[in-house]
């Protein structure tokens, strides 16, 4: 078994297909092909943060909370996902398949690790981060992939000023990150 | 011809290129930084930096995920 696994470590299109990184001219051809096939087959443009919102609602229903008469969850359209439940909604299947396909990448890759928490400060900074990200996801209609990525496939103009003002956040972000992590 | 050692275990991008980045202005040319990694960008993107600026760059990988980037001043 080892000297199979041995074998295959020292093969060289297992390096370049599973061990190597893709260039970025890869990845961004193999995703923009992966859109389109996606945006073919199910009549949406690719979304992540969406199906957080989603998420919540559905945790927020499990402890007997009740969504309906939020603003966000009030159209009928928002209502039927929320009562499909969440092995209907593509949204949620997509992510989970990322999740799925970045471990098994890393576990392809030999690769997986469980990373040790450096300080409190990562956690905090973690958590902000992420409560400020899905926050501003929301407020903005979408991510980087569903207001950035798929607005501007699709040829809209509001993805290239989302981009600007992520530009700008990425700025001020990176300052940040500069002034309390160097 | 000194050599120093960056402990970046368990730090996300782009966290371990400012930290080699500052690291190595305070190196001498000749000096060698040894920059532990496990965040598989950084494996990118710092040894990309480093060959911009002319350094001698040597990746190691040792172990599941963590790396050894290892950089000689130019």
């Amino acid at each position: 078994m080892k000297q199979f696994f041995d074998k295959i470590s020292k093969n060289r299109y297992y390096a370049m297909v599973f061990k190597n990184p893709f260039t970025y001219v890869t990845g961004a051809v193999l995703l923009s092909l992966f859109q389109i096939a996606l945006f073919a087959y199910s009549g949406n443009p690719w979304g992540v943060s969406g199906a957080f919102a989603n998420w919540g609602a559905w945790i927020y229903r499990l402890f007997g909370g009740n969504v309906d008469k939020w603003y966000y969850f009030s159209s009928s359209g928002a209502q039927q996902t929320l009562d499909a439940g969440v092995l209907n909604n593509s949204g949620s299947l997509m992510n989970f398949g990322i999740a799925a396909g970045a471990l098994l990448a890393a576990l392809l890759a030999s690769q997986f690790k469980f990373k040790k928490i450096k300080s409190v400060k990562q956690v905090v900074a973690a958590v902000l981060g992420g409560l400020l990200m899905g926050y501003g996801a929301r407020l903005a209609g979408g991510c980087n992939i569903g207001a950035l990525f798929s607005s501007i496939a699709s040829l809209s103009l509001s993805g290239w000023v989302f981009a600007l003002f992520l530009l700008v956040g990425a700025f001020i972000g990176s300052k940040l990150l500069a002034k309390f992590f160097l | 011809m000194a050599e120093f050692e960056l402990d970046c275990l368990g730090e996300a991008c782009p966290v371990p290129l400012m930290k080699t980045e500052k690291k190595m202005a305070g190196l001498k040319s000749g000096d060698t930084l040894i920059v532990h990694i496990d965040h598989s960008c950084a494996m990118k993107n710092v040894p990309e930096w480093a060959r911009k600026q002319g350094h001698n760059v040597e990746v190691e990988e040792v172990g599941d995920g963590e790396w050894d980037v290892i950089i000689e001043k130019c």
